[in-house]
């Protein structure tokens, strides 16, 4: 097995598992936002912001294995 | 007339093919800009291959010259009863100023200047790309690492000035005050030194990456358009990358304010806090 098939393996099972363990965060803060502004609606915006700000934050997670791949692919051709 | 425009239709299916020929070798998609099209076309002359080495100092100087018209035209005679311009102007600068002082307090009123520009120009970098011609010059690392260490830079700065050097180092290892916390300064040193380079490597990755993916994003998509109907033979395709243009302009703004949410964080971090509310 050369490098190159073993990165051709492996990429895209490592950004399937980041996307997987970003789904899930992503699911539970969305969903205690959501709880909480269904408890306090006056406090929609405000809890609205800190949701996008943290979605953001969890998402960058997945975004440095997205580079990671985009830049080792790079070395498969 | 005529011979101008086959001209530029020559320019726009060339540069076109190139980005297909490109794609296939390297396997990320990239739409071409107005700067690849004329480096298809005249690549040999020194003018176009400056423009070319330099592409997203030219697109940044675009915008900062665009900014710098808006707000030089906006700030010129300033009324009480403000016309259009000035007060949509105003409205910006007092939501930014609004925003950035309620997280630092009234001290970070000196703060809002870099900021806020941090904020609307980060905006407009990520915006220019959907422009059809037009390349966000954020889609690069060395754009994000550049604005990343600017932002870096001055909050150590910030810290040493506030903190004073012996109270930066104290800062940096902990906090030590009775024997346990000046027994674990070995490892709380290193821990905050890592944690305080991982700052502007988390900041730079994080746009970069969101930029770049939203703009491979729709590269795809218009090149799917484009094989959808490849049976004509015409350089037309199906508008898909219109609702991925619209998820970019989201995700734009998103992290536009996620990198200048952050950055006023750290500079909150590097302000003197009282010791009671000093958490462990």
């Amino acid at each position: 097995m050369t490098y190159q098939t073993a990165l051709a393996l492996a990429l895209p099972f490592g950004l399937g598992i980041a996307a997987f363990g970003s789904a899930f965060g992503l699911g539970r803060a969305v969903s205690a936002a959501l709880e909480a502004m269904g408890r306090q609606p006056e406090a929609a915006g405000k809890i609205q912001v800190g949701m996008i700000i943290g979605c953001a934050l969890i998402e960058a997670l997945t975004i440095y294995a997205l580079v990671t791949v985009f830049v080792l692919s790079g070395k498969i051709g | 007339m005529t011979c101008a425009l086959n001209n530029l239709l020559l320019l726009i299916t060339t540069g076109a093919e190139e980005t297909g020929k490109k794609a296939a070798e390297q396997g990320a998609p990239e739409l071409p800009n107005f700067i690849s099209l004329l480096y298809e076309r005249y690549g040999r002359t020194a003018l176009v291959h400056f423009l070319h080495t330099w592409q997203n100092v030219v697109f940044s100087l675009i915008i900062i010259l665009i900014l710098g018209f808006v707000a030089y035209f906006s700030s010129r005679r300033k009324t009480l009863l403000p016309g259009k311009l000035q007060n949509l102007m105003e409205m910006a600068v007092e939501s930014l100023d609004n925003f950035i002082c309620g997280i630092l307090g009234p001290r970070g009123r000196k703060f809002t200047p870099f900021l806020g520009t941090l904020f609307i120009y980060i905006l407009c970098m990520n915006f220019l790309g959907l422009i059809p011609g037009m390349k966000s010059p954020s889609s690069s690392i060395n754009t994000t690492v550049a604005l990343a260490i600017c932002v870096f830079l001055y909050v150590q700065f910030t810290g040493i000035r506030n903190l004073g050097i012996v109270g930066y180092l104290d800062h940096l290892a902990g906090n030590p005050r009775d024997f346990i916390t000046w027994a674990l300064v070995p490892i709380n040193l290193p821990i905050h030194i890592i944690g305080e380079l991982a700052k502007p490597m988390s900041l730079s990755l994080r746009l970069f990456g969101n930029i770049t993916g939203e703009d491979i994003l729709i590269a795809v998509f218009v090149s799917l358009g484009v094989m959808a109907l490849s049976f004509l033979n015409l350089p037309v395709g199906l508008p898909l990358q219109v609702p991925f243009i619209f998820l970019a302009l989201l995700t734009g703004t998103i992290q536009a304010l996620v990198f200048t949410l952050l950055s006023t964080i750290y500079f909150l971090l590097m302000f003197p806090h009282e010791e009671e509310k000093h958490s462990t």
